[in-house]
């Protein structure tokens, strides 16, 4: 006697998914999707992390010629105690939601890069405002979050610093500014025809 | 003939010296007050320059009452490097130029003059010889707490980007001060010294630089030791002249000074911060009766 072919298997995949399990225990398949769970978010969340290393940041020549660069010869590229901030760390938030978000949001960053809107040294110059603008925005919104991932006031060791940042310090957090408000260029070049705010004038 | 002129100059130095009240005397400099000042190569940093946030965040600190000296003092030297090397606000950078020069600045009176002497080792030259007659000016200026941020900024309210040999300035447009007038008390006292002929010059800074007409300048004169520069001014402390300004015992006067070294002339000096002179007075320096 053959085995006959049982009835079930002339049901649709969406039928037998629906039906309920003859063969195995509701703990072995639970802790079987327990496991690819964690399989798969950790996979998720790898691929996202590798979006986030300074590689794959500059693997495309609009980033790697431009503000990669100009990043290279500044503090948080090369310092006395080798504490590097990559561009994660500045231009992607760390908790997961903002991450996400950002991740998302990045998808319109492909469209630049295939569509070539900054893709010579000219295109980019042209926009390099518009952008700065847009990443200045964005963190002063959040109140210079990146920033604060590995600065904060009540670490600073104001004896430590020279007179002019400790003076400025405090003159922020007296004035309630941001981080962004005063460091913008700390690590790509100014752009020309920056607009500043009439409340930093004397 | 040679040996009578030797004689009468012999007879009126002792009468000079001898005569009380004399229209001046040389001051006892253990007496003074004394600050190294470092004088800075400045680049191109007009006064609309530093009171934009956007170009100079210092202008944030200015609103909060923040002398330049505050906090640029003593990383002067190291501003000053950046500056000259072209790193920053220079588009012209001079080759060899040096970023900074310490001056030993000391100060005195006795209670008719006030005596400054400025002491400095001259810095490595070589540099295009713009003003070709003198070697070394040195200039200060004096100021009574009318003219806009002299109070903060020292002589930097007189260096407008409109001014002759700023970028892109076509003209010979001077030194001047916004709203600057002399009735109103709005200048600086400008008193400048220049190598040849060796001399002292007393001016004044309102709506432009007017370099002669001051009655407070008694006697300027400069000598170099080796390659020491020493520049001693005498000027009297009460000119009571428009376009001097008076000194009062008890009151600070704003201050700065400023060094064209090897033959530069215009914006290729180096000039040092805002600071207080006090006459029998607190102040950066202390300057008191001898």
């Amino acid at each position: 006697m053959g085995s006959a072919m049982q009835p079930q298997d002339k049901a649709s995949l969406w039928q037998r998914l629906r039906r309920p399990s003859a063969k195995y225990s509701v703990l072995a398949i639970v802790s079987t999707f327990f496991v690819l769970g964690i399989l798969f978010w950790g996979g998720f969340n790898t691929a996202m992390e590798a979006t986030n290393t300074l590689e794959f940041c500059i693997g495309c020549h609009e980033m790697r010629d431009t503000v990669y660069q100009e990043y290279k010869k500044t503090i948080h590229y090369s310092n006395r105690t080798g504490v590097r901030a990559i561009c994660s760390d500045c231009h992607v938030p760390k908790d997961w939601t903002h991450k996400l978000i950002r991740k998302i949001q990045a998808s319109g960053e492909v469209w630049g890069k295939i569509t070539g809107t900054i893709d010579t040294p000219e295109k980019f110059e042209a926009k390099r405002l518009t952008l700065a603008e847009h990443e200045w925005a964005r963190m002063k919104a959040s109140d210079s979050r990146e920033c604060r991932n590995c600065h904060t006031f009540e670490g600073m060791s104001f004896d430590a610093q020279k007179d002019r940042s400790k003076k400025q310090h405090e003159i922020g957090k007296k004035t309630n500014k941001t981080c962004i408000d005063c460091h913008k260029g700390i690590a790509h070049q100014k752009p020309k025809g920056m607009k500043g705010d009439e409340d930093d004038d004397v | 003939m040679f040996s009578i002129r030797i004689l009468t100059a012999a007879l009126l130095a002792g009468t000079g010296l001898i005569t009380a009240g004399a229209a001046y005397a040389t001051p006892d400099w253990s007496k003074a007050a004394s600050r190294t000042i470092t004088v800075v190569y400045p680049g191109v940093s007009p006064i609309e320059w530093i009171r934009k946030g956007v170009d100079h965040s210092g202008a944030r600190g200015m609103k909060q009452g923040e002398t330049c000296v505050n906090c640029h003092e003593k990383e002067a030297a190291d501003l000053g490097q950046r500056i000259v090397t072209g790193q920053k606000i220079e588009p012209e950078p001079i080759k060899g130029k040096v970023g900074s020069i310490p001056v030993k600045v000391e100060a005195t009176h006795d209670g008719t003059n006030l005596y400054l002497r400025f002491t400095w080792k001259q810095p490595p030259g070589g540099g295009p010889k713009m003003d070709p007659d003198n070697e070394v000016k040195l200039a200060f200026m004096l100021e009574a707490g009318k003219v806009e941020l002299a109070n903060l900024g020292g002589c930097w309210s007189s260096c407008h980007n409109d001014v002759r040999t700023m970028p892109g300035v076509k003209g010979d447009k001077t030194k001047y001060v916004k709203d600057g007038s002399l009735a109103n008390g709005v200048f600086y006292d400008l008193i400048q010294w220049q190598s040849k002929p060796n001399k002292g010059r007393d001016g004044y800074i309102a709506d432009k630089r007017v370099m002669e007409g001051g009655k407070g300048l008694v006697e300027a004169k400069g000598e170099k030791k080796g390659d020491t520069w020493t520049v001693t001014f005498t000027r009297k402390l009460s000119p009571n002249n428009e376009g001097d300004i008076n000194l009062e015992p008890g009151k600070s006067y704003n201050f700065g000074f400023a060094i064209h070294d090897d033959h530069t002339y215009g914006r290729y000096h180096h000039v040092s911060f805002g600071y207080k002179l006090g006459i029998d007075a607190d102040g950066d320096l202390k300057v008191m009766k001898q």
